[in-house]
């Protein structure tokens, strides 16, 4: 049995190690850099939550999901209306909106892309989300009301009572909040009982199924949670970019998306998050070349096919085990913790 | 009457070259099991062909005699480089698939930049029949659709090599037991595929502009395509691809009826296209021809 215990305690855990200095790293960046560059690591924080809901459908529960930034475009795009239509800006408000947004857009989308009479093949899934997010894309780029191809600038700050929170530290350092919540609440999911029934869906969907567990009911409660924390995010987005747009919602963002979590690496929740801070820097340092410029796409693609082929577990393949990647679940790891030993020292957290 | 008849003879235009690019795809995804998620990008490819060719000079129609060979030999590189490695694993191979295109299309947009381009036909005019004038242009491509079509049709049904593929589609480990070298056949399926979207690129390029995002338009309808005729058969996605096909400009057409046209954008249209397509899908999962058989 591979039960957390001696075997696993000799080994060095890895994964505990880069998360807290993931977290060192990120709560240093505004103190060690200048507001220039804490603006463009916020906004990497916020497509960090976009690749880890990506993470969540296709690296934990099988959903390859082409339309991820679906979501974060609509939930960009009530805000930014909220805040133009409607002067409606306070954080409150705007926080919760979007994530209901998020919720509700992804539920349906799964209602209807999962919740069948017949399992849907992973294709159906795929372009089934690609063609809801490019539909949306072509309709939003011809609604003059909100901006048509030009997109919604939001002049508007985001506030918290009366104070005004411009991008900068303040605004990285909420924006952190979020991103750890939604990286809590997501790990949270995934080592429960709950991920366990997606882990073993993953193994083998069939079998769990003969079990009786209702496979796609578990696959539509991942994409909307999926859906929620990328709404979120959009929401934010709009109020720190001051701007969103077509391509927000589109195919480019989603693709990025799947970028994100292919390169660091699905089934890790980190491996995105790295993903997004690799890509991005990257990008960053290049986009001063000029003639690299318009070829800059054609690397990513290239990396992502490198990846796919030759690396299918990403960055994160090359920090940690496979089975430190699988990692424990819920009830077992209490059980083990809880079992009736006088020398056991509280050794239960693992993982 | 007389606008009928154009008007159905236009839709028949545009329902080829979807039937084009559905076939090539369908026979891809049959086979072999592999989704092409740059199958869109392969008929950019071509249609790109017919430009390059026009900004060198030569002549048009040239480059769309061309252009199938191009993307067809592309696709067989395609095949011996990345999916030859992941026939095992179908869903990493769709993703490869996915990151081809991306690859292609951001190419092709770097070369061209976010322009539009409008290619001439290299046939252009129209001809009077029974006093109804029809583009000469859009008779070639219903046409060649037709050639096309029949050609696959003999090929599959008539010649060994096609037996030895609806013995592969059929079981392909009993096809390998029996001697018949499924990588080889992989190998030419996937080329024909890509050679089909290549001609689709090449002779619809003067009906839609060239643009680097083109080909996404047509991976988007041609999936549809294959979701409403259902997979496996040969009939099922060319039905599939001639509904879709004549949908698009059909829902654009009923925004001529008195009222509508204001209250229906032409991108609604087109959208209202995957709405009715996603619903049929809905509630005939296997596809329409399957259906139909039951």
């Amino acid at each position: 049995m591979a039960l957390p215990g001696t075997p696993l305690r000799k080994r060095r855990k890895i994964m505990p190690i880069l998360e807290v200095g993931v977290l060192v790293a990120l709560l240093l960046v505004p103190l060690l850099t200048n507001d220039f560059h804490t603006i463009i690591a916020s906004r990497m924080l916020l497509l960090a939550i976009l690749a880890i809901s990506f993470d969540l459908c296709w690296g934990y529960s099988g959903i390859m999901t082409f339309g991820q930034a679906l979501f974060f475009g609509m939930a960009g795009y009530v805000s930014a209306l909220l805040a133009n239509k409607a002067g409606f800006v306070q954080i409150w408000g705007i926080v919760p909106v979007s994530m209901a947004v998020g919720l509700v857009s992804a539920f349906l989308i799964s209602w209807f892309l999962l919740l069948g009479r017949r399992t849907p093949t992973i294709i159906f899934v795929a372009l089934g989300t690609l063609t809801a997010s490019y539909a949306a894309e072509r309709l939003v780029a011809g609604w003059q009301w909100i901006g048509a191809a030009n997109g919604i600038s939001v002049w508007d700050f985001l506030k918290v009572g009366p104070y005004e929170i411009e991008p900068g530290p303040t605004f990285y350092y909420i924006i952190l909040g979020f991103l750890i919540a939604c990286y809590l609440a997501s790990r949270w999911i995934v080592r429960s009982q709950f991920g366990l029934v997606l882990a073993g869906m993953r193994q083998n969907e069939e079998r769990l199924a003969f079990f009786g567990y209702r496979v796609q009911r578990f696959k539509a409660l991942v994409f909307s949670f999926a859906g929620m924390i990328t709404g979120l995010a959009g929401g934010l987005y709009a109020f720190h970019e001051g701007f969103i747009g077509p391509g927000n919602l589109g195919i480019v963002q989603s693709t990025y998306a799947v970028l994100y979590g292919l390169f660091g690496g699905v089934g890790t929740l980190l491996g995105p998050v790295l993903g997004v801070g690799a890509i991005e820097m990257i990008a960053f340092n290049l986009s001063d070349i000029d003639e690299l410029k318009p070829y800059w796409p054609v690397v990513l693609g290239a990396i992502m096919l490198v990846v796919v082929t030759y690396r299918p577990t990403g960055i994160m393949g090359f920090l940690i085990s496979t089975r430190e990647r699988i990692g424990t679940f819920g009830l077992i790891r209490d059980a083990w913790r809880d079992r009736p030993k006088p020398d056991d020292g509280g050794s239960g957290g693992t993982a | 009457m007389d606008d009928a008849i154009k008007l159905i003879f236009d839709v028949a235009a545009f329902a080829s070259i979807m039937v084009l690019v559905v076939s090539g795809l369908a026979v891809i995804a049959s086979l072999m099991g592999i989704f092409n998620l740059g199958h869109g990008e392969f008929v950019l490819l071509g249609a790109y062909t017919v430009f390059l060719f026009r900004e060198w000079g030569l002549p048009i129609w040239l480059g769309m005699m061309v252009a199938p060979l191009v993307v067809g030999a592309f696709g067989a590189g395609v095949e011996r480089t990345v999916i030859r490695r992941l026939y095992a694993q179908p869903v990493i191979a769709m993703l490869a698939t996915y990151a081809i295109g991306l690859i292609i299309r951001e190419i092709v947009r770097g070369l061209i930049g976010g322009k539009y381009y409008a290619i001439e036909e290299p046939l252009s005019g129209a001809f009077q029949m029974g006093g109804i004038s029809f583009s000469v242009w859009r008779t070639v491509i219903i046409c060649a659709t037709v050639a096309t079509m029949v050609g696959a049709w003999m090929f599959l049904t008539r010649s060994r090599t096609g037996l030895q593929i609806r013995g592969a589609l059929e079981n392909a480990a009993l096809a390998r037991a029996s001697g018949v070298s499924t990588a080889r056949l992989y190998a030419l399926t996937f080329a024909m595929g890509a050679a089909l979207a290549g001609l689709a690129g090449a002779l619809m390029v003067p009906l839609f502009s060239l643009s680097a995002d083109l080909g996404v338009r047509f991976l988007v309808q041609a999936f549809l395509s294959v979701m409403l005729g259902g997979i496996g058969t040969f009939s099922g996605p060319v039905v599939g691809g001639a509904m879709i096909g004549s949908m698009v400009p059909g829902f654009q057409w009923l925004r001529e009826i008195p009222g509508v046209a204001e209250q229906v954008s032409p991108v609604v249209a087109e959208v209202l296209v995957f709405v009715t397509a996603l619903i049929i899908v809905k509630f005939w999962p296997n596809g329409l021809i399957s259906a139909g058989r039951k």
